[in-house]
């Protein structure tokens, strides 16, 4: 690649940052001639505000990060079922992750928060639980689709070396179905750690939850909300920026080698 | 029995169930329109409307919808630009302007799929440039956009439940109403049929019309 091809592709994925960056010296430079009251974004000058912010960050940090790892174990056996179970129980899967997927994540939340007693479950663990159902089902249905996309033929190959159904699936057709659904999993990681601000209605105390406390202390909504929505779109945007670096490099990837597992299991294997 | 509560505040649902149809149809029919028009900036606009579409585009697909109502529901007050108060509205301007993000997204690529040389062959076998459009053009475009608008609009119409946020008394609103107001599940229940009954029939359409559009190819 030329030094100005990349000059610009790197341009070009700054615009975003650069963009927030222009909107947020247009505020300062209104702020400072006046237009805009300073008093209400004085607060944001304080430390002490931004420490409260970060606590609130790190709690939709742990919501996001707990259900994205729940989910991703999750959708495993829900895409392997809705693949490979008997139809006589298949439908139970399928009913399962469709019905879920149209359901609105923040009725989940709402239902489980409302209704699973507080002394058993905190709030926080309830809409945990209420995001990874919600995330897994669509993981699930994406995963399925990174395995459908693996030529059949890798699997038949697969069983004609002798290696176990569950071998196969561990060795040959998941670690790629994995690299393929990345792009779609980062995406649906934005939409997860969007969702998570849902979990301030059913008073759980994330980040959206703190503005409220913020604004209702110092009487600037408008000016809270807007902060607090740029420190969601630069975690956001910086794992958009993430998805399509690995949507580039799965176009430009290298054939797939062999798991040293099946190479070791059949030493003469004539390539 | 099970379903009595839900049959004898039958009204609050039917009312809830409409506004969020209303919601959604609305919201959707504004976000095509943006959708449409920040696009085509987009693909054949200049240098500065065309990064415009993007910091639009990022901005407003990149942060929770439920920060973007509070933030119109306090911008629009009267107290501040005084345009409304109205939960309805301000849910609809707010919906319409998150959904139009994703829309762009789905016409944009539609647009780009369309090879430039399929236009240049069209004109050089003598069709007119609006036959070009109707018959070359629009049809592969629709035929890529159903799908991830489709989408779209199911996406919208379960974010729509977020709008109850700011007081619009839509499904969700209503259903937790009459929730508070008996201590029971089971309204919950029924918001839940509500809501699969839009979103299931509205995949069952989608599906039927990517058939038939693709029997068109």
């Amino acid at each position: 690649m030329t030094t100005l091809a990349r000059t610009r592709r790197v341009a070009s994925g700054l615009s975003g940052y650069l963009g927030l960056v222009a909107l947020i010296l247009i505020i300062l430079a209104l702020v400072a001639t006046g237009v805009l009251s300073q008093r209400r974004w004085e607060p944001f000058g304080d430390i002490r505000v931004w420490r409260f912010v970060l606590e609130g960050l790190l709690v939709t940090l742990q919501i996001g990060a707990v259900a994205l790892v729940a989910s991703l174990i999750l959708a495993v056996p829900l895409a392997l079922g809705r693949l490979a179970l008997p139809r006589s129980v298949r439908w139970i899967v399928v009913a399962w992750i469709e019905l879920v997927r149209a359901t609105p994540v923040l009725a989940l939340i709402l239902i489980l928060t409302l209704f699973v007693p507080r002394d058993l479950v905190s709030p926080v663990w309830s809409a945990t639980i209420a995001l990874t159902i919600y995330t897994s089902a669509v993981l699930a249905e994406i995963l399925r689709a990174g395995i459908l996309a693996i030529p059949r033929g890798e699997v038949d190959a697969a069983r004609s070396l002798a290696l176990t159904y569950a071998q196969t699936m561990r060795l040959i057709v998941l670690p790629q179905a994995f690299s393929r659904m990345m792009p779609a999993l980062v995406s649906q990681l934005i939409t997860l750690v969007k969702d998570t601000s849902l979990a301030s209605i059913a008073a759980v105390s994330e980040l959206a939850g703190y503005a409220r406390s913020i604004h209702s202390f110092y009487g600037n909504p408008a000016e809270t909300y807007f902060v607090i929505a740029c420190i969601y779109f630069t975690i956001n945007y910086t794992l958009s920026r993430i998805g399509r670096r690995l949507e580039l490099q799965r176009a430009k990837e290298p054939p797939v080698t062999l798991p040293a597992e099946v190479e070791a299991a059949n030493p003469q294997l004539p390539v | 029995m099970f379903g009595r509560i839900t049959l004898d505040n039958f009204e609050y649902f039917v009312q809830g169930y409409l506004t969020t149809i209303a919601l959604s149809v609305g919201a959707m029919a504004v976000a095509l329109v943006i959708g449409a028009v920040v696009a085509s900036l987009r693909v054949w606009g200049g240098r500065v409307p065309s990064s415009l579409g993007v910091f639009y585009v990022e901005f407003f697909r990149n942060t929770p919808l439920l920060i973007q109502l509070f933030f119109f529901a306090v911008v629009l007050a009267p107290r501040n630009l005084g345009i409304t108060a109205e939960p309805f509205v301000v849910a609809l301007i707010g919906l319409s302007l998150y959904t139009g993000a994703f829309a762009t997204e789905a016409i944009r690529s539609g647009i780009l799929a369309i090879d430039p040389g399929q236009v240049e062959a069209a004109r050089s076998l003598g069709l007119s440039q609006l036959a070009t459009i109707r018959l070359v053009v629009l049809p592969q475009a629709l035929r890529t956009v159903v799908p991830p608008l489709g989408n779209v609009a199911s996406a919208l119409i379960r974010n729509s439940s977020v709008a109850s946020a700011i007081g619009t008394r839509e499904l969700l609103f209503m259903g937790l109403l009459v929730a508070n107001r008996t201590f029971s599940l089971e309204p919950l229940v029924g918001v839940l049929l509500g809501y699969w009954s839009l979103t299931l029939t509205l995949s069952v359409v989608l599906s039927r019309l990517e058939r038939r559009l693709a029997f068109a190819r």
